[in-house]
C-alpha cells in the first residue's frame, strides 16, 4: 500500500516536471573559439568563432566556422551583442581557445577571464594565448589546414606544449599563478600574418600578476626556460653553433633532443634577501651533426663544454628579462614562502624580485647520437 | 533516580516495541559502511573551502585534529553503550534520565536530527542548481531525495546497511577523480606549515569536526553490530581513519591544486577542479562527480532520517515506524523550503544547526555516561553495604 | 506490512486444513458391489462422455472402461488381454500388474490419468492397468537456451521424462523428489527435487508451505507457480530463475537449491534466485575460466548498457553537452542538428519500434519473422534517418541497447531490462544525469530489498560475500570453488576436497621418482 503511495507521489512528481533545464545540444550555437581586444574607447571588442554543422550529409563531418563580432561594456556585455545576431543561443560551454589581444593583455586579463571562471557551464579546459596587435585579426585567417580556424589555433597551440615552447595552460591552469604573488605565467604569443594569411607561434609573453609585461621571450628561449622551469613536453629540441668554422654553414651547428633533465633550485637566504642558483642539467640525444665522430670521447666532451657553454649563457640572458619584466615565472617567490618564510615575510617582493642574484648554470651531457657515428 | 520503584518497569518496557529492531544482526563491515556513508557526504565539496578560511594551508592539519577528537567522543560513546548492552541511545535516555527528562530529550535529538537533514537538503539543493541544474525547482530535487530515503528506510535496518554497503563501492570513483587531480598538483602550495601560529588551526579544528559529524549513529545501530565490544571499538576506529584518509586525500589534492589564494575564491573546490579535466572519453568530470556524491548525500540525509523518525517512534511507543518516518520526512522537506535559498541564510541556518551538533552528538552523550557511572558507583556503594 | 499481515492469515488457513499432510482433502466414495451402479456413477460423474468406452466383458459379468483417447490399445492388448489368453490367469482381477481401490473417487481419477479400469459384478474391489499413451517430443536442446560446448539435451512436457534426465546425471540417494498436485481442476503434477543434506530444511519447508497455499483452479505451468509463490510479484525483476537444460538444474540443486517441475511444460523454476543467476550460463562453466571469465564480465557490462544507455544519451544530448570531447562535438553535432524532434520522443519512437519488430518476429514463422527483422531493421531503420526524424546516433544507442538487453541467458531478465529502460530515459529527460542516478539508485534500492524465498536477491553483491564473488563477476577455475555459494543457504557448505594435489605434493614426488630411475643407471 505504502509502495504503492511512493510510487503514485513519483508519478506525480514525473508528470509535474517539465524540463526546466533542457538545453538541446542540436538548438546550441557553439561557440568554439573567442578573442578579445580593448576598443579605444575602453570597451571590450569579442570576436567568435561559431560552430555550423555540415547539413544533409550522411558523414559526419567538422562542420565550419562563421564569424561575429560583438562590443560591449565587459565580456557578457559583448556577448550579449553577438546573441543579438545568432539564431538560437549563444553556447561558450564547448569553447576550445582564448585569444587575448596585446593592448588588452597589458591591462589585466583577469577582468576578462573573471566571466569564464564564474558560470558553471564554461569549459576551463580552454587554451590561452596572447596575439600580437589585435587578436581578432586571428580568426580573418582563411587556412586550409584544418576546416575551422579556432581548430587550427589549437592544434598549433598543442604542438608548440609538445615540444616544449609552451606550458600548455588552461584557463583553469593559469587561475592559482594569477594570485599566487610569488609566482606568475608566461603565455603563448602569437603572430597574425594577414597578408600571407598565417597564424605564427612566436614565442612566450611574460605577465607579471594579471599584466603582460610587454616583454617576450622567442622560441628558442622558451624552450630553455621551460627546462629551467623543470616543465618539459613530449620532447624538447635544441639546436646551437658549436663551431665558426665549416662550410657549408650548416656543418657548425648541432641539433639535438633532450632525453632526460634535472633541474635544482637552490634558494639561499642571507641577510634579509635571497640568492638563487639554477642549475639544470641536460642529456642529449644529438639528431643532426654532420661532422661527426660522435663516437670519439674527446670530440664528444669538448661539444659538450661548448654547449654548456652557449646555453648557460642564453640562460643568463632569460634571467635578466624576467627581472626586467617582473615576471616569476620560476616560482621562486612562492617557494621562498614556502620555504623561508622569515625571509619571505621581510621581502617585498614586488620589488625585491629585480634585486635578488639568481646564477643560472647548464650543464650538458651527449648520451646518445642517433645510429651512426 | 526520584522513584527507584518505577525503574524496573522503564527497563522492561522499551525492549517490546524493538523487539523486531533488535532481531536485525549488522555485521562489522556494514556497520562500518554505515557509520562512513553517515559521515561522508555533503560536506565533501566545500570542506578544502571551509578549512581554507579559517586555517589557510595549515587546513589539513586541523582535519587531523578534529578527527582525533571525534575518535575520543566516539570512545566515549563507546564506553556508554558497552555499559548498557542490548540498548540504544533513545532507551538510554529514558533509563538514566527518567522517563520525562529521557522523553523531552529523544524529542529534542529528533528535531536536532530532522534540523540536520533539512540542511542536507537544502545544501544539497542549492549545489545542483548552482553546478548543474540551474531552473530546476527545489523542490522537485528536494521530494526525490525524499523520496529515495523513504524508500530506503521502508526495509528494515539490514536493508539500510545492505544499501549502504553497495553503494560504498561508488566511492571508488570519488576517490579515483580526486587522485586524478593529483597529476597538476604543486606540493609548494601546502608549505610553509604552521607559520600562522596555533590559533587558525584550532578554528579549522572546529570546521573539521562539522565535517566529521554523523558519528552520532553508532549509538543507535550499535546493538544491532555482531561481535565482542572489542571488536566494534575497532571497527569505529577503522571507520575514522578511512574518512580521515578521504577528507585529507580530498583536502590535499585541491589545497596543491589551487593554491591558497585562489582557494578562497572557489567555495567548491573540488568541483572546480574536476571542471577542467578532460578525458579522450568525456570531459567535465565535475558533472559526474557530482552524480555520484549525490548518492552519499542520499545515505546521509537517510541516516538523519532515520535516527529522527526512530526517535519520534521511540517517544511514542508506537510499534509501526513507518509513519514517523514519513511524518519526519514531510517535517524535513517543508522545513527546508521555507529556510529556501540565498547563501546568507543558509550559513546563518547551519551554523545553529552545527553548533547543536556539540551538544547532542558531544556533551550529552557524554553526561549520559557520567550519570550513568556515578549511579553504579552508588549502586555499588550501596550494594555492598 | 499489509503484505505481512495477508500472509500470516494465509497461514493460519492452511494450518486450519486438516489433511495438511495428504495433498487436500479429498472426497470418497465408496464402491458398490453391483457393476451396473458402479459405471452409472462413472459415467454420469464423467458427464457421459464421448470418449469413455466401455468393454463389457464375461457376458455382463464385468466390465473394462479407459479413455480411448488417453489410452494405447496396444498397451491394453499387452496388458491385459495377452497374459489371459496365454490361460495363466483365470480372471482379469488376478493380474499381478493391476491395482486395486474401492474408492470410486480415485477411481474416475485413474481414469482420467489414462488408466484402464476393471470392475467385475459382485466385487467392490477396483482394479486399474496402467495403459496410459504419451506423445513426446526429443529431449532436443531449448531454442532458448542454446550452448556452443556441453549438453545438448532439454527438458520436454512430460514431467516422467524430466525427472529421469535429472536423476540420470545426478545418481545419488539424497536426491529427493516431492510430488504435488495444483489446481483445483488441472490437477497439474508437480514435483519438486532437491538435495537433502544440502539444501536447507527451512528452505524446503517454506517452498512446501507455498506450493500447498495455492488454491488456484487452474495451474497451466511453472509461470503459474511462478506468481503464486514468489516473494514480490510487484517487482519487475524475476526471482524464480526458470531454465529448459538438465544441466543447470543439477548445477542449482547442488549449490542447495530447490527446482520445482511442473507436469505439460519443459521449463523448471530454480528457487531461491539471485539476480547473478541470470547472468550465468552453463557456456560459463564448459569453456575455460578465462574466456568464461571474459564473457561473463561482458555479460554483466551489458546490465549497464541495456538500461542506462539511451537515458545517457539523452541526458548528454538534452542537458550536459559539455561532456562531449572536444574531437566529437562537431561529428555529433552535425548527425543531430536537422531532427525535429526532441532526444526524448526520438528514444521513444525508436524503443517502441525495436519492441515492436521483436514481438512481430517472434510470433511469425520463421521464414516470416525474418523477412520482418530485415525490413524493420534494415529498411525502416534507413528510412527514419534518411526522413530526418531520428538521427544515426539514437539508431546506434537503441539498437545498442537492444543487443545489449538480449545478451542477458534469461529471456524473463531481458525483457525486464527493455522495460527498465523507460522510467530511465523520462528520468534523464527530465532531470540529466541527477535524474539517472535516482533513477539507478532507486533500482538499486529495490534489488537489495528484494528477497527470493528470504535469500538476499542481490547477494553476494549486497549484502556483501566476497567468497562468493569469485564465481560472480568472474568465474574462477572450478577447484577454486571448494565452498557452495551462499545464495541458499545450504547446510553443507563445502562442495569438493582438496583436488589437484598431485600439482603440489605430487611435483616433489615426480622429481624423486625420476632422480630415482636415472641414479641406478
Amino acid at each position: 500500500m505504502k509502495k504503492k503511495g511512493l510510487l503514485l507521489l513519483l508519478c506525480c512528481v514525473m508528470l509535474l516536471t517539465g524540463c526546466w533545464d533542457q538545453r538541446l545540444f542540436k538548438d546550441a550555437k557553439l561557440i568554439m573559439g573567442a578573442t578579445f581586444d580593448l576598443t579605444e574607447d575602453g570597451r571590450v571588442k569579442d570576436t567568435v568563432s561559431i560552430l555550423i554543422p555540415e547539413a544533409g550529409t550522411d558523414r559526419a563531418t567538422e562542420g565550419h566556422a562563421h564569424i561575429e563580432t560583438g562590443i560591449g561594456h565587459n565580456l557578457f556585455d559583448a556577448r550579449n551583442e553577438i546573441d543579438k545576431q545568432l539564431s538560437y543561443q549563444f553556447d561558450p560551454s564547448k569553447i576550445e581557445v582564448l585569444l587575448i589581444g596585446e593592448e588588452l593583455a597589458k591591462k589585466d586579463i583577469y577582468s576578462i577571464l573573471d566571466g569564464y571562471y564564474r558560470d558553471p557551464r564554461n569549459n576551463l579546459s580552454a587554451e590561452v594565448a596572447v596575439v600580437e596587435g589585435e587578436a581578432s585579426k586571428a580568426f580573418s585567417i582563411k587556412t586550409d589546414q584544418e576546416p575551422r580556424v579556432s581548430e587550427h589555433i589549437v592544434g598549433l597551440l598543442d604542438a608548440v606544449a609538445k615540444t616544449t615552447h609552451s606550458h600548455g595552460d588552461n584557463v583553469q591552469l593559469i587561475c592559482a599563478e594569477l594570485f599566487e604573488p610569488g609566482i606568475d605565467i608566461a603565455l603563448p604569443l602569437l603572430t597574425v600574418d594577414t597578408e600571407a594569411n598565417k597564424i605564427n607561434y612566436k614565442g612566450l609573453a611574460l605577465f607579471h600578476d594579471k599584466k603582460y609585461s610587454g616583454i617576450s621571450l622567442d622560441a628558442e628561449q622558451a624552450t630553455l626556460l621551460l627546462l629551467m622551469n623543470n616543465k618539459m613536453g613530449k620532447v624538447a629540441r635544441i639546436t646551437r653553433q658549436v663551431s665558426e668554422t665549416g662550410e657549408p654553414g650548416m656543418t657548425r651547428y648541432l641539433s639535438a633532443e633532450v632525453i632526460k633533465q634535472n633541474r635544482d633550485l637552490k634558494i639561499k637566504p642571507s641577510g634579509g634577501t635571497i640568492s638563487v642558483d639554477v642549475n639544470l642539467d641536460l642529456y642529449l640525444n644529438v639528431v643532426e651533426y654532420p661532422k661527426g665522430k660522435l663516437t670519439n670521447p674527446k670530440v664528444v666532451a669538448e661539444l659538450e663544454k661548448q654547449l654548456s657553454k652557449t646555453l648557460t649563457k642564453e640562460a643568463n640572458e632569460i634571467i635578466s628579462l624576467l627581472q626586467e619584466s617582473h615576471s616569476d615565472v620560476l616560482g621562486i617567490g612562492r617557494r621562498t614562502e614556502a620555504f623561508h618564510y622569515d625571509t619571505w615575510k621581510n621581502m617585498d617582493w614586488d620589488k625585491d624580485f629585480k634585486t635578488i642574484m639568481i646564477t643560472p648554470k647548464v650543464n650538458v651531457t651527449i648520451q646518445e647520437h642517433g645510429i651512426v657515428g | 533516580m526520584e522513584n527507584p520503584k518505577n525503574q524496573g518497569k522503564q527497563k522492561g518496557q522499551p525492549n517490546q516495541n524493538d523487539a523486531a529492531f533488535f532481531n536485525n544482526k549488522i555485521s562489522r563491515l556494514q556497520f562500518f559502511f554505515l557509520i562512513v556513508q553517515t559521515q561522508i557526504g555533503v560536506g565533501v565539496i566545500s570542506l578544502p573551502y571551509n578549512l581554507q578560511q579559517v586555517a589557510k594551508q595549515d587546513g589539513w592539519i586541523s582535519l587531523i585534529g578534529a578527527s582525533l577528537i571525534v575518535q575520543l567522543i566516539m570512545f566515549l560513546h563507546w564506553l556508554l553503550m558497552k555499559n548498557t548492552p542490548k540498548q540504544h541511545l533513545f532507551m538510554n535516555l529514558e533509563n538514566i534520565l527518567g522517563r520525562w527528562i529521557g522523553k523531552a530529550s529523544t524529542l529534542l535529538y529528533s528535531l536536532y536530527f530532522i534540523a540536520v537533514g533539512a540542511l542536507i537538503l537544502i545544501l544539497y539543493t542549492r549545489i545542483i542548481n548552482l553546478w548543474m541544474l540551474i531552473n530546476t525547482p527545489k523542490w522537485v530535487l528536494m521530494a526525490f531525495m525524499v523520496a529515495a530515503g523513504l524508500y530506503l528506510i521502508s526495509g528494515t535496518i539490514k536493508v539500510l546497511a545492505r544499501a549502504y554497503t553497495l553503494f560504498s563501492g561508488l566511492m571508488i570513483i570519488l576517490i579515483v577523480s580526486l587522485v586524478y587531480g593529483i597529476r597538476d598538483a604543486h606540493l609548494i602550495f601546502i608549505f610553509p606549515m604552521g607559520v600562522e601560529g596555533l590559533e587558525p588551526i584550532l578554528k579549522g579544528v572546529n570546521e573539521g569536526i562539522l565535517s566529521l559529524l554523523g558519528f552520532a549513529f553508532v549509538l543507535i545501530i550499535y546493538p544491532l553490530v555482531e561481535g565482542t565490544n572489542k571488536e566494534k571499538l575497532k571497527t569505529i576506529f577503522y571507520t575514522q581513519w578511512f574518512v580521515l584518509g578521504f577528507y585529507l586525500l580530498v583536502v590535499f589534492s585541491t589545497f596543491t591544486f589551487f593554491g591558497a589564494k585562489e582557494i578562497l575564491l572557489v567555495p567548491q573546490p573540488v568541483l572546480y577542479m574536476l571542471k577542467a579535466y578532460e578525458f579522450s572519453v568525456v570531459e567535465r568530470l565535475d558533472l559526474f562527480f557530482i552524480s555520484v556524491w549525490v548518492v552519499s548525500v542520499t545515505t546521509s540525509f537517510t541516516t538523519y532520517l532515520y535516527m529522527s523518525g526512530k526517535g519520534l517512534k521511540h517517544m511514542f511507543n508506537s510499534k509501526r515506524e513507518m509513519p514517523f518516518m514519513i511524518m519526519m520526512a514531510i517535517v524535513a522537506f517543508i522545513l527546508a523550503l521555507t529556510i529556501g535559498s540565498g547563501e546568507q541564510r543558509i550559513d546563518q541556518y547551519g551554523d545553529v544547526v552545527m553548533k547543536f551538533g556539540y551538544l547532542f552528538s558531544g556533551s550529552l552523550p557524554v553526561i549520559l555516561l557520567l550519570v550513568l557511572f556515578v549511579r553504579k558507583k552508588k549502586h555499588t556503594g550501596s550494594g555492598s553495604k | 506490512m499489509g503484505y505481512r499481515r495477508r500472509k500470516s492469515r494465509r497461514d493460519k488457513l492452511i494450518e486450519e486444513q486438516p489433511g495438511n499432510e495428504a495433498d487436500v482433502k479429498e472426497p470418497s466414495q465408496p464402491s458398490f458391489s453391483q457393476l451396473s451402479q458402479n459405471i452409472e456413477y462413472l459415467t454420469k460423474a464423467l458427464k457421459h462422455s464421448n470418449d469413455l468406452k466401455i468393454r463389457i466383458l464375461q457376458d455382463g459379468q464385468a466390465a473394462l472402461l479407459f479413455f480411448e483417447t488417453l489410452s494405447d490399445q496396444e498397451k491394453l492388448q499387452a496388458n491385459i488381454f495377452t497374459p489371459i489368453e496365454s490361460g495363466n490367469f483365470d480372471s482379469i482381477s488376478k493380474l499381478p500388474n493391476g491395482k486395486k481401490t474401492d474408492d470410486l473417487e480415485e477411481a474416475l481419477k485413474v481414469l482420467l490419468r489414462g488408466h484402464a479400469l476393471y470392475i467385475e459384478e459382485g466385487n467392490k474391489s477396483l482394479v486399474y492397468f496402467t495403459v496410459t499413451t504419451t506423445y513426446n517430443r526429443n529431449v532436443k536442446e531449448p531454442d532458448n537456451e542454446k550452448v556452443v560446448r556441453g549438453s545438448h539435451e532439454g527438458f520436454v512436457e512430460n514431467i516422467m521424462i524430466n525427472i529421469n534426465l535429472i536423476r540420470k546425471r545426478l545418481e545419488h540417494r539424497d536426491l529427493t523428489i516431492k510430488y504435488f498436485r495444483v489446481g483445483k481442476k488441472t490437477n497439474t503434477n508437480i514435483a519438486i527435487a532437491y538435495m537433502d543434506g544440502i539444501t536447507n530444511p527451512e528452505l524446503v519447508k517454506e517452498i512446501k508451505k507455498r506450493i500447498k497455499s495455492v488454491t488456484a483452479d487452474t495451474i497451466l505451468s511453472p509461470g503459474f507457480m511462478e506468481e503464486f509463490i514468489e516473494d514480490n510479484p510487484m517487482s519487475p525483476f524475476p526471482q524464480t530463475l526458470s531454465t529448459e537444460r538438465p544441466d543447470r538444474v543439477i548445477a542449482n540443486v547442488m549449490s542447495g537449491k530447490v527446482a520445482l517441475l511442473a507436469e505439460g511444460s519443459p521449463t523448471v523454476l530454480i528457487l531461491p534466485s539471485t539476480f547473478f543467476m541470470f547472468y550465468q550460463s552453463p557456456d560459463d562453466y564448459n569453456s575455460r575460466w578465462v574466456s568464461g571469465t571474459f564473457i561473463r564480465i561482458i555479460r554483466l557490462m551489458s546490465f549497464l548498457i541495456a538500461i542506462g544507455l539511451p537515458a545517457m544519451y539523452i541526458a548528454i544530448i538534452g542537458f550536459h553537452f559539455e561532456v562531449i570531447p572536444d574531437d566529437l562535438v562537431s561529428p555529433v553535432k552535425s548527425a543531430i542538428e536537422q531532427i525535429a524532434y526532441p532526444p526524448f520522443v526520438e528514444a521513444f519512437i525508436m524503443v517502441i519500434i525495436i519492441e515492436l519488430i521483436r514481438e512481430a518476429g517472434i510470433r511469425l514463422p520463421q521464414p516470416v519473422g525474418q523477412t520482418i527483422g530485415i525490413v524493420g531493421g534494415l529498411v525502416i531503420g534507413d528510412a527514419v534517418i534518411r526522413a530526418g526524424l531520428i538521427s544515426n546516433l539514437m539508431v546506434i544507442v537503441v539498437a545498442l541497447t537492444a543487443i545489449a538487453s538480449f545478451v542477458v541467458p534469461s529471456h524473463e531478465l531481458s525483457t525486464t531490462l527493455r522495460f527498465l529502460t523507460f522510467p530511465l530515459i523520462i528520468l534523464a529527460s527530465t532531470l540529466g544525469f541527477i535524474g539517472i542516478v535516482f533513477g539507478i539508485m532507486f533500482i538499486l534500492i529495490h534489488l537489495v530489498k528484494l528477497e527470493s524465498f528470504g535469500n538476499p536477491y542481490f547477494a553476494p553483491v549486497s549484502p556483501l560475500r566476497i567468497k562468493d564473488l569469485k564465481d560472480t563477476f568472474v568465474r574462477l577455475p572450478l577447484f577454486k570453488l571448494t565452498n557452495r555459494p551462499n545464495d541458499a543457504n545450504p547446510i553443507n557448505e563445502k562442495s569438493m576436497g582438496e583436488s589437484r594435489e598431485w600439482k603440489r605434493s605430487g611435483k616433489s614426488k615426480k622429481s624423486r621418482q625420476t632422480k630415482g630411475t636415472t641414479q641406478p643407471k
